[in-house]
Parts: structure tokens; sequence; C-alpha cells
């Protein structure tokens, strides 16, 4: 019963006009960069999270995750019409969603992943809305020590499941800890790495740091490689699979789903990750697992539903944790942040509009992003055809503005285009940013947490680890650590198993999720 | 071994030792009561650390790395270099113009276009974003002489 009334409370705060038109403007812009290759999630709610400044906190979130997941349904059309990923979860979709629209059965994919997608994002949000107040109410109990280890370890597994080097993944996690510390000290006010710039006192804007390394970086390294887009010449008919595919698509996208919330909920884990897995999955319980590659409906349902299972639950160690899980999730903490709510086990508590609103109109965008991606697939076709040399400089012109609006400074200009230099030389060396942002957002609060345990305790470590969540924490944190041997060997055999030889030209990148 | 890598590595080692020698430079405090450098000091430590791992990693790593593809990178740093010239004039030249020669450049020397195009889409956008954030939004974009 009790469901119900947030539930009702989430539904009447969706359901206002201007909530139903920001959660419309999410799932299109969404859908939009998800079909445009060349620009991701990140980057896009990077851009938008200026504009979002004047309009309340629920509506901000509202149209920041129709963005996230919104990109989801459109990052599929790209994949199966182009053989080019629209954003990075969708890179396995390319595998059987393309050769299918080579064997006329566009139409069938792009129906099946939109399905796929619409039923897999429904069941995650009954997940969220069933997981999250549980999970928070137990977090509330965390003090210090608890939170130093949550941190530690969420940090740890980003490192570990962003990239596909631990070592890289943690030293960019290094450099995010390092440069969160950049500004006043959190507990004593002393000025650090400030050099006396007067403007860095206050830390690196995220915002700036983030647009420089998703939106300025993402146009540098498309400079370099040149998109070039053929359509795939067809003609799309038959949206509606036939009885015969539904069968075969069933039991991927329930499998899918499934796969694709629990993979989102780890920090680190999320959509990229998920659409992998569920397609090494599908194969490997298939039985005639030769006809994947070849156009399999099942490669397309199962990565498409995990992808979109995976980003709305990756909101759940948002909404309960405060921890951002991925370079998006991220974004909406920071928008979270301006607005001066703090994303963490109080907030289902405290702001319940937020959180049951924020639930609400994810049901409500799915349903709109079913109709914007079956009905108007022709619009988003068209949308295909704009070469991406126009795009670039209308992207440059956002960021710019973006960076320019933050504080009303020139100066701020110029930290972005120094990020955005940082973000393509990361790319160029196959650095993932997203352990990056996210070490930068947590840092302060790692550095406060674990200060206070040591200053509770007089200096003794053993804080830690007598007490028993922190312990098991910390122990997990450290398994992990330890097991990089183990992990590469896992690693590589689980890409050839993937997509042989597929891996250096679709390798997938974290950064753009 | 992976020169690149390699080369990577031993920057990033550099980086750190020197982030833990400015760390050494605020006070460091006690493990009773840490203070502002302790908690910098001890991520440079780790980076530096890391950095001597990736290091090992690619020195003895076997695997091959294609060389790059290099031809486009000057382009890369043509626009970057606009963009450094756009920050610097912004407040003098102001938005609109700074703007319109930017996509200027980017449509005529990174990917050319048709002059027409090129310097159609350079006033549109320029035009049509000032119009949009400075005068509808109220972003206090710079003017300039114009």
């Amino acid at each position: 019963m009790e469901l119900l009334n947030h539930l009702a409370t989430g539904f009447a705060v969706a359901l206002t006009p201007a909530n139903l038109l920001y959660c419309f403007l999410g799932s299109f812009i969404g859908t939009a960069i998800g079909v445009l290759p060349g620009l991701g999630p990140p980057a896009t709610i990077a851009l938008l999270l200026p504009i979002t400044y004047g309009i309340p906190a629920d509506s901000a979130v509202i149209l920041l995750a129709g963005i996230f997941y919104g990109a989801m349904y459109g990052g599929s059309t790209t994949s199966i019409l182009l053989n080019i990923p629209g954003e990075a979860a969708s890179v396995v979709t390319c595998l059987d969603g393309y050769q299918m629209a080579r064997q006329g059965k566009a139409g069938a994919a792009l129906a099946i992943s939109a399905f796929g997608s619409f039923i897999a994002g429904t069941l995650a949000i009954v997940g969220l809305m069933l997981l999250a107040p549980p999970l928070a109410a137990f977090a509330l109990k965390f003090g210090p020590a608890e939170n130093f280890a949550l941190l530690a370890l969420g940090l740890t597994m980003v490192g570990y499941l962003a990239g596909a080097s631990l070592t890289k993944g943690l030293m960019m996690a290094g450099l995010g800890l390092l440069l969160g510390t950049v500004g006043l000290d959190p507990i004593m006010g002393t000025q650090r790495f400030t050099y006396g710039f007067f403007k860095l006192s206050e830390g690196f804007d995220f915002i700036l740091v983030a647009m420089g390394l998703f939106g300025i970086g993402e146009v540098l390294a498309n400079v370099e490689q040149t998109i070039t887009a053929d359509v795939f010449q067809t003609k799309i008919r038959g949206l509606l699979p036939s009885r015969e595919e539904w069968r075969q698509a069933a039991a991927p996208i329930a499998r899918g789903s499934l796969l694709g919330f629990f993979i989102g909920v780890l920090p680190g884990g999320g959509a990229i990750i998920s659409s992998f897995i569920s397609y090494a999955v599908e194969k490997k319980f298939s039985r005639h697992p030769e006809r994947f590659g070849k156009g399999a409906i099942e490669g397309v349902a199962a990565p498409e539903s995990a992808n979109n299972s995976a980003a709305t639950s990756s909101f759940v160690p948002l909404l309960t944790l405060g921890i951002p899980g991925n370079a998006s999730i991220a974004m909406i903490f920071a928008a979270l942040m301006i607005h001066g709510i703090r994303p963490g086990p109080l907030l289902v508590a405290e702001r319940p509009e937020v959180f049951w609103g924020l639930v609400a109109s994810m049901y409500i965008g799915n349903i709109m992003l079913l109709v914007l991606n079956l009905p108007l697939i022709g619009l988003w076709v068209k949308l295909l055809k704009v070469p991406y040399p126009l795009l670039a400089p209308l992207i440059l012109v956002f960021v710019l503005i973006g960076a320019y609006s933050v504080s009303n400074n020139s100066f701020d200009v110029g930290v972005t285009v120094v990020f955005g230099f940082l973000g393509y030389l990361l790319r160029k060396f196959d650095f993932e940013p997203a352990p990056l942002v996210l070490a930068m957002i947590l840092g302060p609060q790692l550095e406060a947490s674990l200060r206070r345990s040591l200053i509770y305790s007089r200096g003794d470590l053993m804080v830690f680890f007598e007490r028993p969540i922190a312990a098991a924490l910390l122990a997990l944190a450290v398994l992990m650590l330890l097991s990089p041997l183990f992990r590469n060997l896992l690693g590589r055999r689980f890409w050839q198993f993937v997509a042989p030889g597929s891996e250096t030209r679709d390798k997938p990148d974290a950064g753009s999720i | 071994m992976v020169r690149r890598d390699a080369a990577v590595a031993a920057l990033a080692l550099a980086f750190g030792a020197a982030a833990a020698y400015e760390s050494s430079q605020l006070p460091f405090g006690t493990v009773h009561s840490p203070g502002p450098g302790f908690f910098p000091w001890w991520t440079s430590i780790v980076i530096a650390a890391l950095a001597s791992i990736f290091l090992a990693q690619a020195l003895t790593s076997r695997a091959k790395v294609e060389p790059e593809a290099g031809g486009r990178i000057s382009k890369v740093l043509a626009l970057l270099a606009a963009l450094a010239l756009y920050t610097y004039l912004l407040e003098t030249l102001g938005y609109p113009l700074c703007t319109f020669l930017l996509v200027l450049f980017m449509l005529r020397g990174i990917e050319p276009q048709r002059w027409t195009l090129a310097l159609g889409m350079a006033a549109f956008i320029a035009l049509v974003s000032h119009v949009v954030f400075a005068v509808w939004l109220g972003v206090p974009l710079p003017r300039g002489p114009l």
C-alpha cells in the first residue's frame, strides 16, 4: 500500500505538463544522440547541465535521465542500419543486427530491439523501485569507516570494470582523486594546488572537466578519424516482429533484462559490459551458436535488453549510496549537487518527489521512447544522413557556451579546452576517462571519511577492520585488486569468445557511456 | 616492449613524483590527525606505484601495437590552436565574431566544405546561438565591438 502511495506521489510529479515535456525532451534528445555516432550520453548530459540550473531539481533529473536511457534505444538503430555503433553500449548489436538488415529484416531487428528495450527498461524500473528504498535505509546506518570502505570499493570496481587494464583504470582513478583535492581542504580549509589562481580555490568545476573530457575530447578524436556514414539502403518494412521472431526473442529478452539489471547495479558495470556479457551468454546457451554473427535475432534482443536494464539499474547505487557507477550517472550526480541535493541514503526519505518523480517519469519515458523509435524511425534515418563535419561545430559551440555560462568567465572556457586536450590524449592512449571523472566526484568524500575515521579512532587503522560491514567491503576491494592475473586470463578468452577478431575494431569505450 | 605505453608510464611516474613533492609541501599532520597534505601525498604515491607497474608491463609486453596512421594529427592540433585562440580573444572580439570565425575555420580549414555552405553555417550558428543564449536565456556572453 505504501508503495502505491509513493508511486502516486511520483506520478503526480511526473504528470505535470512541464515534467511531461522534460521527459519527452530527454527521450527525444537521448534517441537523437544515441542514433548519432560520435556524441555519447555523458557528453550530451554535460552539455545540457548548465541549462538545467534554472529549472527545478525534479525536472532536471527527469530530463537528464531521459537522455541516458533514451540513448540506449537510439544506439541500436545505427548499429543495425550502418554497422557503426551509435553509442558504445550498442557495439555488439552490430554483429547480428547489421546482418539482419542485409537479409532484408531491418524492420524486425529494429522492432525487436525497441520492444526488448521497452520490456527490459520497464522491468528494471520495477527493480529500482523495489530495491532502492530498503538499500537506502540500510546505508543510513553507515559511519565514516563504512563510507570510506564503500567509496574505496566503488572506485576499485570502476577501475576494474571500466576498461581493459586494471592498472590503467586505477591510474585514472588516482589522477581523478588528485584533481579532486585542488582547492580548499574539506576539513581545515587550507589552499591546495591553487598556484595563485584565485579561481582554483573552489577546485576544478566538475562540469568543466566533464564537458572538456567528453565534449571537446570526443570532437577532437572524431576530427582525427572522420566518421563516414553509409546508411544501408533498404526499405524498412514489417515493424512488427512475426510470431516466430517473438518466440525466438522472448527468452533472450528476459535473460538480458535480468543480467543487465544486476550488472548495472555494480559501480563500473553498466550498459556496455552488460550488453557484451548478455551476447556471450546467449551464444553460449544457444542450440545453434553458429547462427550468431549471421543475423540471429537473439543476438539483437539480448544485448539491447541488457543495456536498457543496466542503464536504469545504474541509478540504484546513485540514489541509495551516493555512488555514481558510470560517467553519465556522474553527470546526473553533478546535476543533483547543483540543486543542493546530495545523492545518497537520505535522498529517498528527504526528497521523495525527486526519487519517486524520477521513477514515475521513467515508466512514462519508456512508453514515449517506444513510440519515438518505431513509428518515427524514418526521422532518425534522415538524421543519420547529416554529415559529421557539420555537426562538429555545433557540438563545440554548445560546449563553449556551456563552459562560459558556468560562471560567466573565459578562464572556465580555457580550463574546458585544456581538459578537452587531455580527453583526446586519454582516448588516443587507451585510457578510460570514466574512472577519472568518478574519482574526482567521490574524492572529497573519500578523503573526508578517511580523515574523520582516523581522527575518531586516534590513528588506529583497525577501525576499518573491526566493523564488520567496513571490513567486508574492504576485503572485497582487496580481492579485486589481487585478481588482475586471473582477470587478464578471463578477459582475453572472454573477448575472443564474444567477437573473435573484432576486439581491435569495435573496442567498447566506457567513456562514452 | 610497447614503446608508446612505456613513454606514457614514464610520464605518469614523473607526474606522480612531482605531485608527491608538491603534496609534501603541505602540512602532513599525523595519523591521529591527518592534515591537508596526507591524502594528496598518499594518492601521489599510489599513482607513482601504479605507473611503475604499468611501466614494467609495457617493458615486458610482447604485444604488437600497430603504428599510428598519423596523417590527421595536424588537424587535431590546428583545431586545438583555434580553440586556444578562441578562448584568448573571446572577451575582446566578443562571442558572435569569435564563434563565426571558429565555425568558418572548422568548415574550411579542418573539413573543407563549399565556401557558400561554410559561410552560411558559420553566420547561422553564430547568430542563432547568440540570440538563443545571450538574448533569450540571458547568458551574458561577451558582445565585443559589434
